[in-house]
């Protein structure tokens, strides 16, 4: 019966591990959306050894622990082939050693089930056992090593193969307590035989996270002590003390400790500063949250984000690729190895099996939760591995010699249990243990299904920026659909062209460091496809492939032969310049100088931003600058006799909606109230649109750069307006003045004058079209940043007669 | 193309997930009731005694309980009224399949066989309890094992086979 349920357990498993692996076969296909790949074979290797060992492991333990328990060794075999699975996707090389690792595991693990099924050598040789650990343990303080070359030195290194003494210093601990208390049972706190255990365990754990700074391993060692001396005192207050103990240790820490800091502070609040201490946190919450429900598939999500994705975040590794279905299933597995470990314990047939089972369990437990708790933030960071799962060669070897032992202690011969005096403490650490689980699984819920949303939006999700590679991004074109922006290359490695780069203080840039900028950002839903598209092609691209939808392409009213010409036009100055259609308030020319080329953002990102000439600003739109005189024709509309006074010039601004900040997809400046006319500051936009006035009987249109998009179901579809136009000049005034500002050979009504302020003078130039213009109605802002009434003048005739005779 | 056949093996990794995690809890299902019948089910070998006063005759009771107290106290399962004998003087403890003696710390002690007991001792057929003037002989010879129920009487090789 029991090598029945064992092996049709472990078939389940094979079946399991098998389909990952082909779905890890399979996963670059998905990724690059084509057959003609190179798909992943090495993982089977891992997979081969996995069950090869396996199978070997499950026979050998038929014959000689005839009466083992069936769950514990199925449920650490699915852990620790889905481990080796995860780590040869995160890294080929690491998979290959932690197959080496399995392999060496369980090879001793089948050898000890031949040799060594008596316990009672542990017992006897207790002391030899913990000092031989110890000792071992002690040279890391003198020869440790990181194979990483950073963090605590917990490793000894011979010839590239690296041994964490540690790990195996907890199972030594554990068999050293068990034997040392199975024989004072119901022993007093503060009694004679417990001091020296305590100060031993206490030293060592200090040493631990002084010299080492070890602070996961270090509660792991006063846990296992906490719990063995509530087992044989029965006193809950060991618990609560334990507990006390531990957070007065974190707060001193955060005092003493900059890594206890660190963590302390990344997991109390890690929001504020998701690049520096939280990074790590926060990657791992967008690891779980992108995992979705049923994940992303092995291969086809992006653990690799995740800082130490094999070991310490291997969890989190797990939730992006399994998605809360498989990490409940986790979840679940170690809640199995748990509860029998207990049932084991309760069942044996001496105090030291006892113990040793219920000593072993807590290690197993208490590491589990620890590293998913900080994971998903339930609990400070900790970086001790994940039981069968995590890389790591001593990790592996020490989970199974723990499993071993369970199952060597509930092979028993006796059905007898040996007598239990108080049987609360195992009822108590059962429910520590399915409160700690039920609430990890509380918390990848809460990631995914309440906060995945806020998480994936987020600006520091790489993932974003990886989907960019892969899929096409929507183009922008000008009126006359000529592209602007495009995106060429082949999936995977897709990159942004700018065809048109003396746009790109307006039009921006999509990059995967320096972030999004200027119609990039603004339209960035409608280029990545998540506006637009149906929302069930958005779905089943998430599903099937954890992207959105192709993109779509946007029309600007941008013309790019006007464009050309006003850009040439301008050249170097530090100018802006803005053609707009007095009507619709569609805009025909944007122009900021100087400009910068988004091409070159690879190489030029970090000096752009601290360029003198601050290129990234598009000064057509946040450029605000003095208008001087430049709005007399407005002014003449209402104050034909005199001029106004300041008060009453302020107040028709005001009038004309020039505190107010216009509706533009892109980033808009404006000063939303003076109280001296000569602190007052206005964008070429802002003028630009009270100018508008005079071509299009008094109304101030609502100004428009994005036109349309082009949908997969209805074609060309308008984008919605972000304004209104509004009257607020009488049409006849309007006119009027404009007429009177046509000068002698002209078409059109011009004006330009001097913005002065304290130490700088821009000059200014308006135009449009006369009123009753049969044409398509233009209005024009120039403004450069020197004192030069004739080149901006010159520049403006200049376009508008272009414009005007195309 | 190839996503829908990745995201077809994703479903069936989850459902493979899940089957393990169901044949286990399944299995314990199993386990649950396969042990509670065991113990249900558990047979008490009965114990016959043969009590001899010091003077007088001989009276043969029959036992299939786990525990059976002897003592001075009428509330004993074998009261015995003498002087020399505690109020709870010994008792018969069916365990790890095997009848136990044990002394509960009496005034003047238990026999077996004429010798003293001081921990829990194994009897067997045709030991001698002796308690004060008291002589108990043991038979556990079978033929005097009662079937609990009638389901099991349909079954018996099943739980023969089960009982571990």
């Amino acid at each position: 019966m029991i090598n029945k349920t064992q092996s049709r357990l472990l078939q389940w498993t094979a079946l399991f591990l098998f389909i990952q692996s082909l779905i890890l076969s399979l996963a670059p296909a998905v990724r690059e959306r084509t057959w003609d790949v190179d798909f992943r074979v090495s993982h089977w290797l891992g997979f081969i050894v996995w069950a090869g060992f396996t199978y070997l492991a499950h026979r050998t333990m038929t014959k000689t622990l005839p009466d083992h328990d069936p769950y514990i060794f199925s449920a650490a075999s699915l852990l620790s082939g889905w481990g080796i699975l995860t780590i040869w996707r995160l890294d080929e090389s690491f998979g290959l050693k932690q197959s080496i690792w399995l392999g060496v595991s369980l090879t001793a693990f089948i050898f000890a089930a031949h040799f060594f099924t008596n316990l009672a050598l542990l017992k006897k040789y207790k002391y030899l056992f913990l000092s031989g650990g110890l000792i071992i343990t002690s040279l890391t303080l003198l020869f440790g090593t990181n194979p990483l070359g950073v963090g605590p030195r917990l490793w000894l290194g011979l010839g590239g193969i690296f041994f964490q003494p540690s790990e195996p210093l907890k199972i030594l601990l554990v068999i050293y307590l068990s034997a040392y208390l199975a024989d004072r049972t119901n022993i007093r706190l503060f009694s004679l035989p417990l001091l020296v255990p305590t100060l031993f365990v206490t030293g060592i754990a200090l040493l631990l996270l002084i010299v080492q700074r070890d602070l996961g391993t270090a509660s792991i060692f006063v846990f296992i002590f906490a719990v063995f001396l509530f087992f044989s005192s029965g006193k809950r207050r060991v618990l609560i003390g334990t507990g006390a103990f531990l957070a007065a240790v974190l707060v001193l820490g955060y005092f003493l400790i900059d890594v206890i800091r660190i963590r302390v502070i990344g997991w109390v609040n890690p929001w504020t500063d998701p690049t520096g201490n939280s990074y790590q946190i926060i990657q791992s919450l967008l690891a779980v949250a992108n995992g979705n429900m049923l994940g992303r598939g092995l291969g086809i999500g992006s653990p690799l984000l995740v800082p130490v994705a094999i070991s310490d975040f291997i969890f989190a590794a797990i939730a992006e690729e399994t998605g809360l279905i498989g990490t409940l299933g986790l979840i679940a597995a170690i809640w199995l190895i748990l509860a029998r470990g207990l049932i084991i314990s309760l069942q044996a047939e001496d105090n030291f099996k006892r113990f040793l089972a219920a000593g072993v369990v807590t290690y197993l437990g208490v590491q589990s939760l620890l590293i998913i708790g900080g994971n998903l933030r339930l609990l400070p960071l900790t970086g001790v591995t994940l039981p069968f799962v995590s890389y790591g060669g001593s990790s592996l070897i020490t989970s199974f010699f723990a499993l071993f032992l369970l199952l060597v202690i509930s092979n028993r011969e006796d059905n007898e249990p040996a007598p239990l005096t108080n049987p609360r403490p195992y009822a108590i650490l059962a429910g520590i243990f399915a409160l700690g689980l039920a609430a990890s699984a509380l918390s990848v819920s809460w990631w995914v299904l309440v906060r995945g949303e806020d998480l994936l939006t987020r600006t520091d999700n790489a993932r974003r920026a990886i989907a960019d590679r892969f899929v096409q991004r929507g183009d922008l074109l000008d009126t006359n659909n000529q592209l602007i922006n495009t995106t060429t290359g082949e999936s995977g490695a897709l990159i942004r062209e700018y065809l048109y780069p003396s746009l790109a203080p307006v039009t921006g840039y999509t990059h995967p460091v320096y972030g999004q900028a200027g119609l990039e950002a603004s339209l960035d839903d409608y280029l990545r496809g998540l506006q637009g598209n149906p929302s069930s092609l958005i779905f089943w691209n998430d599903l099937l492939y954890g992207t959105p939808p192709p993109g779509l392409d946007v029309r600007l009213s941008i013309d790019l032969s006007l464009q050309t010409v006003a850009d040439d036009l301008l050249g170097d100055h530090r100018s802006a310049l803005i053609l707009m259609n007095a009507e619709t308030g569609e805009i025909l020319v944007m122009a900021s100088h100087p400009t910068f080329d988004p091409n070159q953002l690879d190489d030029e990102g970090d000096n752009l931003s601290q360029a003198e000439d601050s290129p990234l600003l598009n000064r057509a739109t946040q450029g605000l600058y003095p208008p001087g005189e430049i709005l007399t024709p407005l002014i003449q509309t209402k104050f034909t006799d005199a001029p106004p006074s300041d008060e009453q010039t302020l107040n028709y601004y005001s009038d004309l909606g020039l505190f107010t900040t216009p509706k533009l997809r892109v980033p808009v400046s404006t000063h939303t109230a003076s109280n001296t006319l000569n602190d007052v500051r206005f964008s070429p936009l802002q003028i630009a649109l009270a100018a508008a006035t005079l071509s299009n009987e008094g109304s101030v249109p609502a100004p428009r750069v994005a036109i349309a998009v082009n949908t997969p179901e209805q074609g060309w579809v308008v984008l919605p307006e972000l304004g209104e136009a509004r009257e607020v000049l009488q049409a006849r005034a309007a006119n009027d003045a404009a007429t009177s500002f046509i000068q002698d050979g002209k078409t059109y009504w011009s004006y330009s004058g001097l913005g002065q302020a304290a130490s700088t003078s821009v000059s200014w130039f308006i135009a449009g079209t006369p009123p009753n213009w049969q044409g398509t109605p233009l209005v024009l802002v120039a403004v450069v940043e020197e004192n030069n009434p004739v080149f901006v003048q010159k520049i403006g005739d200049e376009l508008i007669k272009k414009a005007l005779n195309r | 193309m190839s996503a829908i056949i990745v995201l077809a093996l994703r479903i069936m990794a989850a459902l493979a997930l899940y089957g393990f995690l169901g044949w286990a809890f399944y299995y314990l299902y199993q386990e649950v009731k396969r042990q509670g019948a065991n113990i249900a089910n558990k047979r008490i070998p009965g114990i016959t005694l043969m009590i001899k006063p010091k003077d007088g005759k001989p009276s043969l009771r029959y036992f299939n309980q786990t525990e059976i107290t002897i003592g001075r106290d009428p509330g004993c399962d074998v009261p015995l009224s003498e002087d020399t004998i505690s109020a709870r003087h010994a008792h018969l403890v069916y365990h790890h399949n095997q009848w136990w003696l044990e002394d509960l710390s009496s005034t003047n002690g238990t026999r077996l066989n004429n010798t003293f007991i001081t921990i829990p001792t194994v009897v067997t057929t045709d030991d001698d309890i002796q308690c004060g003037g008291y002589v108990m002989s043991i038979n556990l010879s079978e033929n005097v094992i009662i079937e609990p129920t009638q389901r099991l009487k349909k079954k018996p090789a099943q739980i023969n086979e089960d009982d571990d």
